[in-house]
C-alpha cells in the first residue's frame, strides 16, 4: 500500500517537495510540500486511499504561514505531512472541508487563530472564541481582526422556522458533563439538526506553550484531559525525550505503562459510571465511583496527586513505586475482576438498558476515515486501530494483550469495547508487573535547561479517548516554538450532528454520553 | 355544653362532621406519608448506592425530612419574568386536589374510612386523571421548552396508561360484584385477587408505576434529557407541593393495589390498619427500588409498552374473566 500512494503521488501531484522522512526521529514516515493549487487533488488522492486526516493546523514563521496536513492510515501505519505555504499578509487557502468533513472545524479553528480565510468553507464562523478578541492569537505578531473577517465570525444564528423549536442543551445541563452546549433544532421529540458550540473552557494551552519552557509545561497536559491526565502527561514528556533523544530507563518504561493503564481504567470507568446515568440509572455512578477510588488512592501513594497527575518527567519519573503499590495494584485487579462480573450481570444484563443502548446511534465504519475519529468510538465499528498496537510506546510491544472491537458501532457496541478494555488493561498490567525490572528510574544528566535540536516532531499515545498526539516545532530555543494538541474527543464530537439527526432527543443524549468526551480536552 | 355540641350537629348534620373529621385525619396521612417517604427514599437510594443517606439530623436521620420542609418553606418563591401567571400559580395547588380526594374512599380498615361510595373506585380514576391537567398547566405556564416538552409528555403518558390501568381494574370488579371498595376488600375474603388474577396486578402496578410517572417511567421529568421536566421553573414550596403530590400519588397506587389485588386491611392477628399499611409500603419500597435500579425508557417503548403489550393483555384479561364468570 506504501509503494502505491507513493507511486500515485508522484504521478499526480507535483514532487518537487517529496521527502522521505525519518520515522524514528520526526514521527512520520513521508512529508510532501504542496502548492494551494493541488492541495485538494491531494486530499482527494489520500481520500481514495482511505487515508484518514489525523490532523490539520497552521504554524506561523512570520514570513508565511505554513497548513500542516497529517495524514495517517487506519490498516498500515504510514503518516504523511503534507505542508502547504499560505501567505501571512493575505492568507487564503483552498478548503478540504467537502473532501474530509472534519477539516470544517480545523478549518475554523485555523481562521480564527491565525486568519487564514478558507475559500469554500460553508461556515467559519467563531469555534473556540468569541468576539471580544481583536487579534489573531496564534500569530507570532500582532495581527487585528480585520473588521469584515469579524462580520463573517459572528455570523452564526441559529433560525427558527416554522413547525420547529431550538432547545439549547448546555452549557448547564445535567447530562452535557461539563460545559458543552449543542444548539438543538427539533420538531417535537425528534432532532432535526444539532450543532455543537464549544469554547466554554478554551484555555489556550498551545500559546501557553509557547511562552513557558518544556519543564513549565508539564503540569499542563493534565488539564487539558483530566480524567486520563497520566496518559497526556506521558504525550508530553515522551515527545521531548524524543526531540532531545532521552534514553529512559527500562523500569520507568514499565512503570509509565502501569500507572497509565490504571489510569485509563479510571477514566473508563468515570465513563462507565455516566453512560448509565444519562439512560436515567443513576446507582451504578456510585458502584464506578467507588472503584475508582481505589486507583485514585494507589496513584496517590506514588504521584502525590488525585486526579490532575504530573508523575512523568523526562528521563523517567518523580519517583520510584513500591513493594505496597505493587500489592494494592494486584488487589485491585483481583477485585475488579470480580466486580466486571457483577456488572455484567446487573447493567448488561438489564433488559432496558439494552433496548435503550442497542440499535441507537449507530456510526458507520466507512464514515470514519471523513472525521479522522480514533479510541473505542472506532472501534466499536470494528476497525482495530489502536495506537499502543500501530506505534507501540513505552513498553505496549513486549505485553501482550487484544483490541477488543464492535461490530455494528451504536451505544451498545461502545459500552462493550469500552468494558472489554479495561479487562484489556488489567492483563496488561498484570504482565508489565510480572516482568518489572530492577534498576534506575531514572535517566541520569538530563540538563536542566531542555534545548532541543531544531526539527519538527509528531508522536501520539492512545489515551483513553483515542489518540493523543503532540507535534512540536523547536528552534533550539527552551520554548517550542509551536506545540500543537491533537485531542481525539475533538474529532470523535465532529460526528455528533450526523448521529443525532433525525433521532429521539432520549437517543441523542445517550449517544452524546457514550461519546465519553471530554470539554476541556475539546476546547484546550 | 353537651346541648351546644348536639345543637351543631343537629344544624350540620352528623354525616358533614365525620366528613370534617376524616379530611383532616386525611390531610396528617397526606403529610406524614410524605415526609416518611422523603426518609425512606433517601435511605434506600442510600443503601442501593453504598451509602448510608441522611444520619445526621435525629436518629437514623429520621427528622430529615422536617429539615427539607423546613428549608422548602423558608426559601423565596422565585416567578420568572415571562411565565404565563394564573397557569404558573395555579398549577401547584391544582396537583393537589385530587391526591386528597382519592383518599376520601380508601378503606384504610374495616371502619377506617371516611366515606364510603358505592362507585369508590370510578372516583379514584375520575380525579386521579385531573392531576395530568396540573401537570400541563405547569408546563405550558412555566415557557420553558424543557417544561413544555415534559408535560407533553406527560399528556400521552397518562392517556396510554389510563387504559390499561381500568381494563386491569374492570376485571376485579366484576368478580366483586361491586365499585365500592369496601365490598372488593370483603369479597376477597380467604383468597387474594393477587393469586386469582395475577395479570391484572401485574399490568395495574406497571400502569400504576407509569401514571406517578416514577422511574422507568418517569419522563416527564427525565434528568438527563429534559433538567427537570414540567417543575423545571418551580422553587420553594411550589416545587414541594409538586413534590408531595409525587409522593401521595405514589402511595395512592400502593394502595389501591393493596385494596385491588392485596386483600386491603385483611390479614390474621393484626389490626386491619396495620394489615394495610404493611403492604401498602411494601409495595411502595418496590417502586423505590424500581427507581434505584433501572434505566429510563425511551419515549415510543413506553407508548408501545402500554398499546401494544399491556391493553391487550389486560382486555384478554378481562374477556376471559367475563367468560368463566358467566359460565
Amino acid at each position: 500500500m506504501v509503494e502505491k500512494i507513493l507511486e500515485e503521488i508522484k504521478a499526480s501531484l507535483v514532487t518537487a517537495g517529496l521527502h522521505e522522512a525519518s520515522y524514528a526521529q520526526n514521527g512520520y514516515h513521508l512529508s510532501l510540500e504542496l502548492q494551494t493549487g493541488n492541495i485538494t487533488d491531494g486530499a482527494k488522492l489520500f481520500m481514495a486511499n482511505a487515508f484518514y486526516l489525523e490532523d490539520l493546523f497552521c504554524v506561523d514563521y512570520i514570513d508565511y504561514l505554513e497548513l500542516v496536513y497529517f495524514f495517517n492510515s487506519y490498516k498500515e501505519l504510514y503518516r504523511v505531512k503534507v505542508t502547504l505555504k499560505v501567505d501571512a499578509d493575505k492568507p487564503v487557502a483552498p478548503t478540504i472541508s467537502h473532501i474530509y468533513t472534519m477539516a470544517r472545524w480545523y478549518e475554523r479553528e485555523i481562521h480564527e487563530f491565525f486568519g487564514v480565510y478558507f475559500d469554500g468553507h460553508p461556515n467559519l464562523t467563531y469555534l473556540f472564541l468569541h468576539d471580544g478578541i481583536d487579534h489573531y492569537p496564534l500569530r507570532k505578531k500582532r495581527v487585528p481582526v480585520p473588521d469584515e473577517d469579524k462580520k463573517l465570525l459572528n455570523s452564526f444564528k441559529p433560525r427558527e422556522e416554522d413547525d420547529c423549536f431550538f432547545v439549547n442543551l448546555g452549557p448547564q445541563h445535567p447530562s452535557t458533563h461539563g460545559v458543552l452546549r449543542v444548539v438543538v433544532k427539533m420538531d417535537g421529540e425528534y432532532i432535526i439538526s444539532a450543532e455543537p458550540v464549544l469554547g466554554y473552557l478554551h484555555r489556550m494551552h498551545e500559546k501557553m506553550a509557547e511562552n513557558r519552557s518544556y519543564l513549565q509545561f508539564l503540569p499542563n497536559p493534565a488539564r487539558i484531559d483530566y480524567p486520563g491526565a497520566l496518559l497526556l502527561n506521558l504525550a508530553h514528556v515522551a515527545t521531548v525525550e524524543k526531540l532531545c533523544s532521552i534514553e529512559v530507563p527500562e523500569r520507568a518504561h514499565y512503570v509509565r505503562t502501569i500507572t497509565c493503564e490504571l489510569n485509563r481504567i479510571a477514566s473508563h470507568l468515570l465513563w462507565f459510571g455516566a453512560f448509565p446515568a444519562d439512560l436515567g440509572a443513576l446507582t451504578p455512578f456510585m458502584y464506578a465511583f467507588d472503584d475508582r477510588e481505589q486507583i485514585l488512592d494507589i496513584l496517590e501513594d506514588v504521584t502525590g496527586s488525585r486526579l490532575t497527575y504530573c508523575y512523568f518527567r523526562f528521563g523517567g519519573l518523580y519517583n520510584d513505586i513500591d513493594d505496597t503499590f505493587i500489592d494494592k495494584t494486584k488487589n485491585f485487579i483481583k477485585r475488579m475482576r470480580e466486580r466486571f462480573s457483577m456488572y455484567d450481570k446487573l447493567i448488561t444484563g438489564n433488559v432496558i438498558f439494552v433496548n435503550r443502548a442497542e440499535g441507537t446511534g449507530i456510526f458507520k465504519q466507512d464514515e470514519a476515515i471523513k472525521y479522522g475519529c480514533t479510541g473505542p468510538f472506532i472501534r466499536s465499528t470494528g476497525i482495530p486501530y489502536d495506537i499502543r498496537k500501530a506505534e507501540p510506546y513505552a513498553v505496549y510491544d513486549q505485553v501482550d494483550f487484544d483490541i477488543p472491537t464492535g461490530t455494528i458501532g451504536d451505544n451498545m457496541d461502545r459500552y462493550r469495547v469500552r468494558m472489554a478494555e479495561m479487562e484489556m488493561s488489567l492483563r496488561i498490567i498484570e504482565q508489565a508487573i510480572a516482568k518489572l525490572p530492577t534498576g534506575p528510574f531514572k535517566a541520569e544528566k538530563v540538563p536542566k535547561k531542555l534545548k532541543p535540536p531544531k526539527g519538527d516532531i509528531y508522536f501520539a499515545v492512545e489515551s483513553s479517548r483515542g489518540e493523543a498526539g503532540v507535534y512540536v516545532v523547536s528552534d533550539e530555543s527552551d520554548t517550542p516554538y509551536r506545540m500543537r494538541w491533537r485531542v481525539p474527543s475533538f474529532s470523535n464530537l465532529m460526528t455528533f450532528p450526523s448521529l443525532a439527526e433525525g433521532n429521539l432527543i432520549a437517543d441523542a443524549i445517550a449517544t452524546l454520553g457514550s461519546y465519553d468526551i471530554v470539554v476541556p480536552e475539546i476546547d484546550r | 355544653m353537651m346541648q351546644n355540641i348536639n345543637n351543631i350537629i343537629e344544624l350540620v348534620g352528623w354525616e358533614a362532621i365525620k366528613l370534617i373529621i376524616g379530611l383532616i385525619g386525611v390531610l396528617v396521612v397526606v403529610v406524614v406519608n410524605a415526609l416518611v417517604l422523603t426518609w425512606a427514599e433517601r435511605k434506600v437510594s442510600g443503601h442501593m448506592q453504598r451509602r448510608i443517606g441522611p444520619k445526621e439530623v435525629g436518629p437514623y436521620g429520621l427528622l430529615q425530612p422536617i429539615a427539607d420542609t423546613l428549608k422548602l418553606i423558608a426559601k423565596e418563591l422565585l416567578t420568572p419574568q415571562n411565565v404565563e401567571k394564573p397557569l404558573y400559580f395555579l398549577a401547584p395547588v391544582i396537583v393537589f386536589i385530587p391526591v386528597m380526594v382519592s383518599f376520601v374512599v380508601i378503606p384504610f380498615d374495616a371502619y377506617l374510612q371516611v366515606k364510603d361510595i358505592n362507585v369508590g373506585i370510578l372516583v379514584i380514576l375520575a380525579f386521579s386523571s385531573l392531576s395530568v391537567l396540573s401537570i400541563l398547566l405547569a408546563g405550558w405556564g412555566s415557557n420553558n421548552k424543557y417544561s413544555l416538552i415534559g408535560s407533553v409528555r406527560s399528556v400521552a403518558q397518562n392517556i396510554a396508561y389510563e387504559i390499561p390501568l381500568l381494563l386491569a381494574l374492570l376485571s376485579v370488579v366484576i368478580m366483586a360484584n361491586s365499585l365500592s371498595l369496601k365490598d372488593i376488600v370483603e369479597s376477597q375474603k380467604g383468597l387474594w385477587n393477587i393469586f386469582v388474577q395475577p395479570i391484572a396486578f401485574l399490568v395495574f402496578f406497571i400502569a400504576g408505576v407509569a401514571e406517578t410517572n416514577r422511574t422507568p417511567f418517569d419522563l416527564p421529568e427525565a434528568e438527563s434529557e429534559l433538567v427537570a421536566g414540567f417543575h423545571t421553573e418551580y422553587s420553594g414550596m411550589r416545587f414541594a407541593l409538586f413534590f408531595l403530590a409525587e409522593y401521595t400519588n405514589m402511595f395512592i397506587i400502593c394502595a389501591i393495589t393493596t385494596t385491588f389485588f392485596l386483600g386491603g386491611y385483611q390479614g390474621p392477628i393484626l389490626p386491619g390498619f396495620v394489615w394495610f399499611f404493611g403492604k401498602t409500603y411494601l409495595l411502595v419500597f418496590v417502586i423505590l427500588w424500581f427507581r434505584w435500579t433501572f434505566p429510563r425508557v425511551r419515549f415510543d417503548q413506553l407508548l408501545n409498552l402500554s398499546w401494544k403489550l399491556l391493553i391487550p393483555v389486560s382486555l384478554v384479561n378481562l374477556i376471559v374473566t367475563g367468560g368463566i364468570l358467566k359460565l
